[in-house]
Parts: C-alpha cells; sequence; structure tokens
C-alpha cells in the first residue's frame, strides 16, 4: 500500500513537472498550484431509505486529498482549471437497518435475504481524480470553481459486518435465522471487488487567497455514479459518494 | 461532532423519509383461548403452541378424539400484519384443518397457516416411503412424513438440511445429508452422510454437518449462533415405548477430524441410533422441550434407549434396541404429558462437529413396539 502511494504522488510530481514548463511559456494567464486537504463525507444512498432506521456512530477516516492544479485565466473573470488529486473517500459506519436486502459471503458461499440489527460498515476508495472546472474570479482573493470530474480508483474495499439481529434467507417470508454478536456468530461481507473502477461526479469549490502564496481551499464534490454497476444487486440501493473537503494550497 | 457531521450530510440528501412498512407476516405464536375450551384439551399447557419456527406453516393442536371442534384460535404475528380469518375468531375443525392466510404489513408478502385440531399419532412401523421435496432458495432437499389412519400427513419426522441448505446453492436432495434412496431394505430408504458445510460453516467452528433424521422439528433461528438449540426433540404420545429395532447399513468416512478440522489418526467415525422418553411438561404445567444439548440430560427424560454398537457394514443389519428407565405416571401418559424421540445420526460427535466427511448411515423398516 505505502508503496503504490509513493508511486502515485510521482506521478503526480511528474505530471505537474510540463504544467510548470507550461506556465512558463503561457506566462500570467496561467496559474499552478498544489494542494492538501481532508475530506468528510459518505458512500450512500441518495435519501435514507426507510429499511436504515438510524445512523449509530460515524469515524473520522483517513480520507486525504492531495494534488497539483493548473488554472488558465481568459483575462476577464472567466477562467479554467484542471488538476490531478490523489484522494480517499473513505467511510466507517454503523447503522441499524430493517428487512434492508443484503448478502453475507465467505469464500464461495452467499447467504443473502433481508437483514434485520446492526450493520458495520467500511469502504476506503483511493483513487487519482481529474477535475475540469470554471472558473469564475471575485476580486484579487476569491475564485469560485464550478465542473465535472473522473476518478480511477486504485484501491477500492467495501467490507463490513451484520451482527446482533436476523436475516431472512431470500425474502421476508424466508427461513429466519439469528446473527449473534460475537466473532464465530456474526456474518462478515466483502464486495470490493465488485466496485466500479471508475467514477463520475460534478463538483464545486472555492479558493481563497489569504496570504502571499497560501490559501485555503473549499469543495464538495458530488458522485453522479453509483459506486457499484447497475447490474450489481447485493446492496439494496445505489450508493453515490458525496464528500466535502478543506485544504490548503500553495500557488507558484 | 463527527456524528452531527454525518447525519447533516445524510439529511441533505434526505428529503422525506417513507415510513418503514414491515414486510414479514409470521405466526409467531398461536393459543385457544377460554375456560369453555379447555376441556377440548387433555392439559391447558396444550392450548398454547409457542416460539414456532419460521419455517413452520402447519400447526398441530392436541386435542381430545371427541371434543367439539369449533374454536377460536388467537395469534400473535409479525408487527404490523394481519390474518384471516381473524384471530380469535371460532372456526370449525370438524372436517379438518383451517387454512389462515397472514399479510405483512407493507401488504407486498402474505403466508399461509394450516391449523390442525388432533391428537398425536405415535408411528409404529415406518418405511421412509412418504418423502417429499423442500424448496428453499436454489436448493432442493427431501423431507420424511408418515401418515395417519385417516390419511392425513403426520410431519414428525425433521432433520438438518434445512440448515444445510441455508449455505448451499443450486444444490439438489442428493447432495444433502438426509436423504432418501431407492435402495431401501424394502422400497425406498433413508441415507445419512456427514458433509464438509463449507466455507460459512468452518468460519463458524461448524466444519461438518452429520446426516440426522429426528422425530421433532428443525428450528433455523439458532443455527449459527446456537446450533444444539435447532433440533427441537420429540413429539406427544400417549403410550409407552418399549423397543425398537429395524436395518442399517454403516460406512464410516475415511479420516475422523474434530471441531477444529484437525484429524486424529486413532478415531473411527461412529453412527448414532437412540430414542428418549421424556416429560413434556414440568411440575407447574409449562411446556418443556428438549433440544440437542440437554435430550440425553434433562431431569425430564423418564426412559432411552440406545444400539449398543453399530459396526461397520455394506450390507443391510438388524439392529434393536430397548427402553429403559424410570416410572410412567399413567394419567399424565393418557393426557399426552410425554413426548418421545428416535434419532438417527451419521456421526455419533457430530453435535460437537466432530466425525468424518463421507460417513454414510442408511436406515429402513423400523419398528416401535409399545406397551399395550
Amino acid at each position: 500500500m505505502k508503496k503504490s502511494l509513493f508511486y502515485i504522488a510521482s506521478i503526480l510530481v511528474a505530471a505537474a513537472m510540463p504544467s510548470v514548463v507550461m506556465g512558463g511559456i503561457l506566462g500570467d494567464n496561467f496559474g499552478l498550484s498544489l494542494r492538501a486537504g481532508y475530506s468528510i463525507g459518505g458512500t450512500s444512498p441518495m435519501g435514507l431509505p426507510p429499511t436504515i432506521s438510524s445512523i449509530d456512530a460515524f469515524r473520522l477516516t483517513p480520507s486525504f486529498c492531495v494534488g497539483a492544479d493548473a488554472s488558465y485565466s481568459t483575462g476577464s473573470c472567466w477562467g479554467i482549471a484542471a488538476g490531478l488529486h490523489l484522494e480517499n473517500k473513505a467511510m466507517n459506519t454503523d447503522v441499524t437497518v430493517r428487512s434492508y436486502h443484503m448478502e453475507m459471503n465467505q469464500g464461495a458461499t452467499h447467504i443473502s435475504g433481508v437483514f434485520t440489527g446492526h450493520v458495520h460498515q467500511e469502504v476506503t476508495e483511493w483513487m487519482l481524480t481529474l477535475p475540469l472546472q470554471a472558473t469564475y474570479s471575485v476580486g484579487d482573493k476569491l475564485t469560485l470553481r464550478a465542473g465535472p470530474y473522473v476518478s480511477l480508483l486504485v484501491k477500492k474495499e467495501f467490507k463490513g459486518v451484520a451482527s446482533d439481529g436476523y436475516l431472512r434467507e431470500g425474502d421476508p417470508t424466508g427461513p429466519r435465522i439469528t446473527i449473534g454478536d460475537t466473532p464465530e456468530t456474526e456474518a462478515p461481507y466483502e464486495f470490493s471487488d465488485d466496485m466500479n473502477r471508475w467514477q463520475f461526479g460534478v463538483g464545486i469549490g472555492l479558493d481563497w487567497q489569504v496570504f502571499g502564496p497560501l490559501g485555503v481551499t473549499a469543495d464538495l464534490n458530488w458522485g453522479l455514479t453509483p459506486v457499484f454497476p447497475k447490474d450489481f444487486k447485493t446492496v439494496e440501493q445505489p450508493l453515490y459518494p458525496v464528500y466535502g473537503t478543506l485544504g490548503a494550497r500553495y500557488t507558484f | 461532532m463527527a456524528t452531527m457531521v454525518a447525519i447533516a450530510c445524510i439529511a441533505l440528501t434526505a428529503c422525506k423519509k417513507e415510513e418503514f412498512k414491515n414486510p414479514e407476516c409470521d405466526i409467531i405464536s398461536a393459543w385457544v383461548q377460554g375456560d369453555e375450551y379447555a376441556a377440548c384439551f387433555f392439559q391447558p399447557s396444550q392450548m398454547h403452541i409457542d416460539d414456532i419456527p419460521s419455517t413452520t406453516t402447519e400447526l398441530v393442536f392436541t386435542v381430545r378424539p371427541a371434543s367439539s371442534h369449533r374454536l377460536p384460535v388467537f395469534f400473535t404475528v409479525s408487527e404490523g400484519a394481519t390474518v384471516s380469518p381473524a384471530s380469535g375468531s371460532v372456526q370449525d375443525f370438524s372436517a379438518g384443518p383451517v387454512t389462515y392466510t397472514v399479510t405483512s404489513e407493507d401488504d407486498a408478502y402474505s403466508r399461509r397457516y394450516t391449523v390442525y385440531m388432533r391428537p398425536p399419532e405415535a408411528p409404529v412401523t415406518i418405511s421412509f416411503e412418504h418423502v417429499g421435496t423442500a424448496v428453499q432458495g436454489s436448493s432442493r432437499y427431501h423431507v420424511f412424513c408418515e401418515i395417519n389412519a385417516n390419511g392425513d400427513t403426520n410431519r414428525i419426522w425433521a432433520s438438518g438440511n434445512q440448515g444445510y441448505a441455508i449455505t448451499q446453492s443450486n444444490a439438489t436432495p442428493e447432495m444433502f445429508p438426509t436423504r432418501s434412496v431407492n435402495d431401501g431394505y424394502v422400497g425406498k430408504g433413508v441415507c445419512l452422510t456427514t458433509k464438509d458445510a463449507g466455507p460459512m460453516g468452518h468460519l463458524m467452528n461448524k466444519p461438518i454437518a452429520a446426516g440426522n433424521l429426528f422425530i421433532g422439528e428443525f428450528n433455523i433461528n439458532a443455527v449459527l449462533t446456537n446450533a444444539l438449540k435447532s433440533t427441537v426433540f420429540g413429539m406427544p404420545v400417549n403410550k409407552v415405548p418399549t423397543r425398537v429395532e429395524g436395518y442399517y447399513k454403516y460406512m464410516p468416512g475415511a479420516e475422523f477430524t474434530n471441531a477444529q478440522m484437525q484429524v486424529d489418526p486413532n478415531r473411527t467415525d461412529e453412527a448414532n441410533i437412540y430414542a428418549v422418553f421424556f416429560r413434556n411438561q414440568d411440575d407447574e404445567g409449562n411446556p418443556v422441550k428438549l433440544y440437542g444439548d440437554n435430550v440425553m440430560t434433562s431431569p425430564c427424560v423418564v426412559m432411552k434407549a440406545q444400539v449398543a454398537s453399530l459396526p461397520a457394514t455394506a450390507e443391510w443389519t438388524r439392529f434393536e434396541m430397548n427402553f429403559e428407565g424410570g416410572a410412567v405416571d399413567l394419567q399424565l401418559l393418557a393426557n399426552y404429558g410425554y413426548s418421545m424421540t428416535l434419532v438417527f445420526s451419521s456421526s455419533k460427535g457430530g453435535d460437537a462437529f466432530e466425525g468424518a466427511i463421507g460417513s454414510m448411515l442408511y436406515i429402513d423398516e423400523v419398528h416401535v413396539t409399545y406397551e399395550n
């Protein structure tokens, strides 16, 4: 993992190099910045379905974002910006569900049905994201941004444990099987391999130049494609990554 | 704070939360209520059927043969579900069972239950000729029953097949631990095989599944959490069993393993055939059930029978066992206050997940003798 992160960081730096050279050629209309931020959000259904009765815990995860951005100003207020970010959209939650469709798996064995009880869910999505945004400058210090992004997932994990409840195998009229709360009696699941490799979405953000080359950034990125393919029916609703990021930037 | 952020995030996306409506539609318990109906039963404990397994759709009340057959049956059903005919309505059982339909609160699911009012009929000659096929998920397995004198189906037999089925996909009856075979001693017979319980079984420290067949019911509810509670033994009887005989074949599997799947080269698997006769209520008149963890040890056990040894043999071989134990209260006996179970297993240590994968016990033409 550490090794692959190092590779990805190297790619980011390498990607930024031509931009630096280009910046020299294109002159003042061209800007280059580096950013680092921290994200909070969820990979969740759009609208809490009635089968999720409560969110019991939400733990902070190492959801960092680092990257380089290049911008071009038309000379008026408008411009465009593109970047390459390495980021993790992670989630770690505990929820209580009622008759929630799910599947438990272990090796080649699957038990599917509807589960009532406690679900501990962990999602990790390390990705390379390429945002392409229109920019609008408000005065010297503030820039507003909006536009689409595409992400390539380099590490994906979707796993969890169902416990302290019961599964109705097949459908709500199926055999009722108690799921316990000890390692031998709870039911683990993992669908990492089923996740989509690509994600698309839209984002809005702002950059505020605070002091010299240093500034702060704020972003909200809203996934428009679910994290699982359409034909993946194991998880009841399509899940979309929606994350907000706060960070710092350095402008060259 | 983090929780607040999360709730705020999700609240943003949750414009309007729909109300949850329960899709379940089970009968959880059933009872007959009212002093005027007590005379229809031998004893008050028979007016209740509690802890109904989620897979059971036939409910049998033990009533006096000549009693009135117009009775109100009350039900506890899944939250929000409705039942038709209504819970507590007087129904006529004289022409046979009455079917009740339970509909879920969300209206999307329904289940049909058949309620019988009849005295239990203890088996005498058991030939395993009456075999049905149950469908569970994508798998199918055999179920065994007896036919009463009046032609009614009498579902006295249960097996662990239900539990095995949850770990299987597209399994056919031949792949299950408990199955019917055409080459019995006479006609069809039963074959019990100790199977590998698969990755899920290994994970849960239940690596093998012994083939078993027993008088009672299998309650799948506890199969993953407390497997010994899933075998619920016995049926009420009004006569005292004295002797069981029949025919068997036994081929132990190659490698004996313990619950951790470690091979013990010094042990060979053994089959098990036993029977237990026990009080089905305590001194206060509360119903008593015996499970895998107390069927041999409960203070309610009155008599036991066990086949002393079942040597490996590929030929049909006769076995017999005699009941031994304490005194029987004849009044309680007449009131169906005792129950009997008969148990066959392809691995004696199957309840502790010890045995040899591949051990096969065939059973056929069993006869139970009762005291006159």
